[in-house]
């Protein structure tokens, strides 16, 4: 039976009497992403930093590759690779003298630098100080940083928070690209259209609870209704009509709107993961 | 702790440091202030008195002044390029000793000596090459000095002024270098973020303190070091000097640590430089004015090392003269470690909890 990269036992951790974490278990695969789906402050980032080992934990435990967190065990640290929320990267070094440094941080003698440059489309701006680079740019040094000792476990906050689509869609074929190689990977974001593109399984976290923990296609089914839009000619004006899919009659209202003269468009809708999050927590992904 | 990775992150600072402008001015203000106090005080730009002398013979007189310090002597071998040089301001004054010149004035025959003297000289010049000369003729001649010149000093005798400020000027060093080099450098690692990136590597937060402090040691020592060189105050035990130098770098470098630690942000660091600089200047101004009760400046705690700089380095004084000294400046070292420590664990779980 393989061992899980990352296992969490009722963690919890507490600033001062604010609850941050209460009670939080869950385990993450080799080759696993699971996404962490909250809003600002439910408790996404503090559980990482317990997991990178910054902060010890109040009580319950964490592993990373079996080896107890909450410390900073250069064990651990070496397996690991943490993209910040903050992008926090030497201005005034290159792109490329980033990498090497950290690398050799790592111990790696002979880093592959330029080649995680290259697959992040830096490499032409290697020899570049990480001052002159744009959002985007950094964010993506960010990434490849986090992938430059090739981790076992990734640990991304917010990846592609802010960016352009162009460059999260870069972001995101990176992140895919590890967890193909092997890595474990828990990502934190408050974008579910990146979770559910991403991840493998999603865990739904509260004011520091997880309330829900699956794959988005379970939750959907569990706590989503499925549903057909039609747009209709009315006069002047477009009708929207919304028939859900397991009602007794669905099948012969869609057959209706179908041979309809007003048709305009028919279109099958999912719950999305946000939805979901609504009717599960009250509250919405972005606040 | 692993000296490796330490290594790393000294030597990633060591390449950072010059391209941050606020590690040049460090490195800068000390050379600008020997400069500064030189050009006001004498002695960087005062140029020696410059003689060109022309001998058509082998006269002793050329020899004599050879051997003098304080007088840059040319020996030219005609007499229209010392004319020409004199005239230029390139030489103060000229000399031509002709053929025979020596036993002439040995034989009592008074021989013509031409004697040039350039218009744009410093008068001072002109008047120590001129007597110089003279001296140095008569002693030819083995003739007694026709007076008894009685030297009467006016003011107070001591050391001079620009002697006098290198306790300064090696504080600027020190401190520059020592407290405030490693301190900015772990204030902006704290706020650009990377002292975080740095803790979720292999690399040790003690290791990155460790490392500070290195930093700061070593660049104290250099700067220091130069600064006495340029200052010609070296002393004549450059070892015994070097070993003060690195116990005085210790101390500036633990309290450059110690308020690294301390500030959250730049605001915070110059703030605490600036509230506890003239704690730390203290003891400088003490050598400026000796007729203060030197005692006071023993309540400072740099004075523990400048002192030891000023007496082997300055007065030319055995390291052996100032152990206790050496001590003392280890031992405030030793008492900040804890304080440190604690400090550092404090600023790491603040850090995590932003």
């Amino acid at each position: 039976m393989t061992t899980p990269a990352i296992k969490v036992e009722k963690l919890s951790f507490s600033y001062g009497n604010i609850q941050a974490v209460k009670d939080v278990s869950f385990e993450v695969m080799p080759g696993e992403i699971l996404g962490f789906l909250g809003p600002n402050g439910a408790g996404k980032t503090t559980t990482i930093k317990v997991l990178t080992g910054q902060m010890p934990p109040k009580s319950g435990r964490a592993e990373i590759l079996g080896m107890e967190t909450g410390h900073d065990d250069p064990e651990i640290q070496a397996q690991i690779g943490v993209c910040f929320e903050e992008k926090n990267l030497y201005l005034n070094m290159s792109a490329l003298e980033n990498l090497d440094f950290f690398a050799s941080l790592f111990g790696i003698k002979d880093a592959n630098s330029m080649e995680v440059l290259r697959r992040v489309g830096l490499a032409d701006r290697a020899k570049d100080r990480v001052h002159s680079f744009s959002k985007g740019m950094r964010q993506r040094m960010m990434i490849s940083r986090a992938f430059i000792n090739s981790p076992k476990v990734l640990f991304l906050d917010e990846p592609t928070d802010g960016l352009d689509p162009v460059t999260s869609a870069t972001i995101r074929t990176t992140i895919k690209e590890e967890a193909e190689r092997g890595a474990a990977v828990l990502l934190t974001t408050h974008d579910m259209f990146e979770a559910d593109q991403l991840s493998d399984r999603v865990a739904f976290i509260n004011e520091g609870e997880i309330v829900a923990l699956d794959t988005a296609e379970n939750l959907k089914l569990k706590y989503g209704t499925r549903s057909v839009k039609v747009h209709l000619r009315d006069g002047d004006h477009v009708r929207e009509e919304r028939i859900p899919l397991d009602e007794p009659d669905s099948s012969v209202r869609i057959a209706e709107f179908a041979a309809s003269p007003d048709l305009m468009t028919i279109h099958t809708e999912e719950a999305t993961l946000e939805q979901i999050f609504i009717e599960l927590t009250g509250r919405g992904l972005a606040g | 702790m692993s000296l490796a990775r330490m290594l790393k992150v000294l030597r990633k600072d060591f390449a950072l440091g010059p391209r941050s402008p606020v590690f040049l001015y460090m490195i800068i203000l000390p050379f600008a202030l020997t400069a500064l106090f030189q050009f006001a005080f004498g002695s960087l730009f005062t140029p020696q008195p410059r003689l060109g002398i022309v001998d058509e013979g082998t006269s002793a007189i050329t020899a004599a002044i050879r051997e003098m310090d304080g007088i840059e002597l040319t020996v030219l071998e005609d007499a229209e390029e010392l004319r020409t040089q004199v005239e230029a301001n390139d030489l103060d004054a000229g000399l031509i000793l002709s053929a025979g010149f020596d036993e002439a004035v040995r034989d009592g025959e008074q021989p013509p000596l031409q004697f040039y003297i350039g218009g744009e000289s410093y008068a001072s010049n002109r008047i120590i090459l001129t007597v110089t000369a003279l001296d140095v003729i008569r002693d030819l001649e083995g003739s007694e000095a026709p007076v008894e010149v009685e030297v009467v000093s006016f003011g107070e005798a001591g050391l001079p002024i620009n002697l006098r400020l290198v306790p300064i000027i090696v504080f600027y060093a020190l401190a520059m270098a020592g407290i405030f080099v490693p301190g900015s450098s772990l204030v902006e690692e704290k706020e650009q973020g990377t002292l975080m990136a740095l803790l979720v590597t292999p690399v040790k937060a003690s290791e990155v303190l460790v490392s500070k402090w290195a930093f700061g040691v070593v660049l104290a020592t250099v700067m220091s070091g130069v600064t006495l060189a340029l200052n010609g105050a070296l002393g004549p035990r450059p070892l015994d000097v070097l070993v003060v130098l690195v116990v005085g770098a210790v101390l500036v470098a633990t309290l450059g640590l110690l308020i690294g630690v301390v500030a959250k942000d730049s605001t915070m660091l110059f703030a605490l430089i600036k509230g506890t600089g003239v704690l730390m200047f203290a003891p400088a101004i003490f050598y400026l004015f000796p007729d203060w009760p030197q005692w006071i400046a023993k309540l400072f705690p740099l004075y523990w090392v400048i002192e030891p700089i000023w007496r082997v380095s300055v007065m030319g004084g055995a390291i052996s003269e100032v152990w206790f000294e050496l001590g003392v400046a280890l031992a405030i070292s030793a008492v900040m470690l804890p304080l440190i420590v604690w400090l550092a664990r404090r600023m790491q779980a603040q850090m995590a909890a932003q």
